[in-house]
């Protein structure tokens, strides 16, 4: 029965997908039927995440070959507690995100395939969390980039066309690279399924396998994984698109689909290629596996992340291209720790960098998606948001602009919020790495960090100081703030408290899910690839 | 036959990359089309050419037939999926382009504002 469930979240989105299409005709239905689907969704994922990880009595994971083919042959759906947790983070901005679109997004702009696409961006999202097979992945990072090419060129004019073209052609770029990557992996191993890779590169020998290419093609994966999460140097997308795409969708881009890239890496680097050792030495590197390879890469990435996004920031002047700035910071923050997991050896500094990076994307799939939607909602309401046009929103607006406030606290790292534990996480897996292993580079990480929380607290605070203080300009005078809007804004502001409050559960969620993606063996027995003995 | 093969994906893709440098959008989606179909190329060959068993080719094992050297059918399945989301995202991208075109009234990526 649990192996069935797996695959419950897919089936509702399909099923919702299909729905909206077939209520085009009757506008108010089909919005409401958009709702239904994300709570149907979030529903289905609590569901999962309950019987297979949470329960005091849940296996842990669980596996459904799709069509009853066994792996390696059909496609495997994996539940395992990285993917719940991160499930659990797409659902959360997920119904939040499609609530407000119906709030949001004017009524005849709902009625060009919003919601449908909304949702087949839900699904995109869902498949690559899910699925345990290398193309499959592929096709679920079509899926769900098909959604966004389209989102990001939703609202006419040059410059969002402009801003579609790139983002489809760096994607383009990014997907060939993916398929080279995944070409290889099977020419290599002659295998897709994630699990039986995993097991033939970790005993080459007994496969016939020879895993030198192993650490090339990884890097292939890594190119289109970091465009996804929008890194250094692979960023120049996420301002345009950001800027383009209708704000709740954005919310969706930035808490939703970066966290996609990141899961890939993790996934990919430390689930498929945490066995494997390629030869003497690679290049330039010490070390000899796919990990040794990753750390030193997307260390440097990270950093960069940080500090690009954090002095890009600094200086924009609107509120939404700050936060799409900010957001290449964050989520560079998630890419230290998963660099600095991969520079550890296996062991408790690893586990601890990987939750470190999983409690801090929940932060920022909680805080940015909320400052997205408050951005939204003040542009509903004053039609602008442009810092200049902006001020005096602190007393026009007070149930706004306090769930603005706490959003932005907890991006800069305020306990007792969510985004306190993410960088206390953070430092703390840098610190230890320090202290395990003192050096230059070990410093450079904590001082980049350093200052990207400086550079945080700056632009946090100059979108804070020029919208809402000073005198109230004429735009926000005449403002008129939907409630409803509000509610929404101030439900995922109480979700940032709570998680918060109630950190422990959430970290041992967190913990578990690092341990599952550091249990190799335990993933290969789980979907259990027997029969590719022969092949 | 894998030496031609590396040749012709190589020059798919530079040319590919040539196109999609270039600052006539029609070259641009040319350039998509080319690189996605350099990958397919890529895809198709990995799978290979190997001595053909009764096992791999079933359909001849009951004519008792000579099994000549055969491909792999995977990548060619695989390769379906790819050519399908390729022709999609190119058909997207000569809409938007046809956009472009209205809305800048040129074709010149350079002399947009």
């Amino acid at each position: 029965m649990t192996d069935q469930l797996v695959a419950a979240p897919m089936l509702v989105v399909l099923t919702t997908i299909v729905a909206l299409l077939g209520l085009r005709r009757w506008p108010r239905v089909q919005r409401s039927a958009s709702v239904g689907g994300g709570l149907a969704y979030a529903l289905a994922v609590g569901a999962v995440a309950w019987s297979v990880v949470l329960a005091p009595d849940a296996p842990g994971a669980a596996a459904y070959q799709v069509g009853g083919w066994v792996a390696p042959f059909g496609v495997t759906l994996v539940v395992d507690a990285l993917s719940a947790f991160m499930l659990a983070i797409a659902a959360a901005v997920g119904l939040s995100a499609a609530v407000f679109s119906v709030l949001y997004v004017d009524r005849a702009n709902q009625r060009v395939f919003y919601h449908v696409l909304f949702h087949c961006l839900l699904l995109g999202v869902t498949g690559a969390f899910l699925t345990g097979d290398l193309f499959n992945l592929f096709v679920w990072f079509e899926v769900m980039l098909l959604a966004s090419y389209v989102f990001v060129a939703f609202y006419g004019g040059p410059e969002h066309t402009a801003a579609g073209f790139r983002y489809l052609v760096l994607n383009v770029v990014g997907s060939a690279l993916l398929l080279l990557s995944v070409g290889g992996l099977y020419a290599v191993t002659g295998t897709l399924n994630m699990a039986d890779v995993s097991r033939r590169m970790a005993a080459p020998g007994a496969y016939g396998v020879d895993p030198a290419p192993a650490v090339g093609l990884a890097a292939l994966a890594l190119v289109t994984f970091g465009l996804k999460a929008g890194l250094v140097p692979f960023q120049f997308w996420v301002p345009g698109a950001y800027r383009s795409a209708p704000l709740p969708v954005t919310a969706m881009l930035a808490g939703v689909t970066k966290k996609v890239g990141m899961y890939a890496i993790v996934r990919v680097y430390f689930t498929v290629f945490g066995g494997a050792t390629v030869g003497p030495s690679i290049a330039g590197v010490a070390g000899s596996s796919p990990l040794s390879f990753l750390a030193p890469v997307l260390l440097a990435m990270g950093i960069a992340s940080i500090l690009v996004g954090g002095v890009g920031a600094v200086v924009r002047d609107t509120i939404e291209e700050t936060l799409a700035y900010s957001s290449v910071a964050q989520i560079g923050f998630v890419a230290v720790p998963v660099g600095l997991a991969a520079a550890a050896p296996p062991g408790s500094l690893r586990r601890l960098g990987l939750a470190a990076a999983l409690v801090y994307a929940l932060h920022h799939a909680l805080a940015k998606p909320l400052l997205f939607l408050a951005t939204a909602a003040i542009r509903s309401a004053t039609g602008t948001n442009r810092l200049a046009d902006l001020g005096g929103l602190g007393g026009r607006a007070p149930v706004l602009s306090a769930c603005f406030f706490l959003a932005s606290l907890s991006l800069v790292g305020i306990p007792p919020l969510t985004g306190f534990f993410g960088k206390f996480l953070v430092f703390d897996a840098a610190a230890r790495r320090f202290a395990t292993a003192p050096g230059p580079l070990g410093a450079i990480v904590l001082i980049a960090l350093l200052a990207g929380a400086v550079l945080t607290i700056l632009y946090t605070t100059r979108i804070w100081t020029a919208s809402f203080w000073g005198e109230r300009t004429p735009a926000v005078e005449d403002a008129g703030v939907d409630p409803r809007q509000t509610a929404v804004l101030a439900a995922l502001a109480l979700a940032i408290v709570g998680v918060g409050i109630w950190f422990d559960p959430v970290f041992e969620f967190a913990g578990a899910a690092a341990d599952a993606a550091l249990d190799r063996e335990g993933y290969v027995d789980l979907v259990a690839p027997t029969g590719g003995e022969d092949a | 036959m894998s030496v031609a093969l590396a040749f012709v994906v190589g020059g798919l893709f530079g040319l590919g990359t040539f196109l999609l440098l270039r600052r006539d959008l029609v070259r641009v989606v040319w350039g998509v089309a080319v690189v996605s179909q350099a990958a397919n190329v890529y895809l198709i060959s990995m799978g290979g050419v190997a001595p053909g068993t009764h096992d791999s080719v079933p359909v001849l094992a009951g004519h008792g037939e000579p099994v000549p050297e055969t491909t792999d059918p995977l990548v060619q399945a695989l390769v379906l999926t790819a050519i399908v989301i390729s022709f999609g995202t190119t058909a997207f991208a000569l809409a938007l382009t046809y956009r472009a075109y209205e809305e800048n009234e040129t074709m010149d990526v350079q002399e947009w504002q």
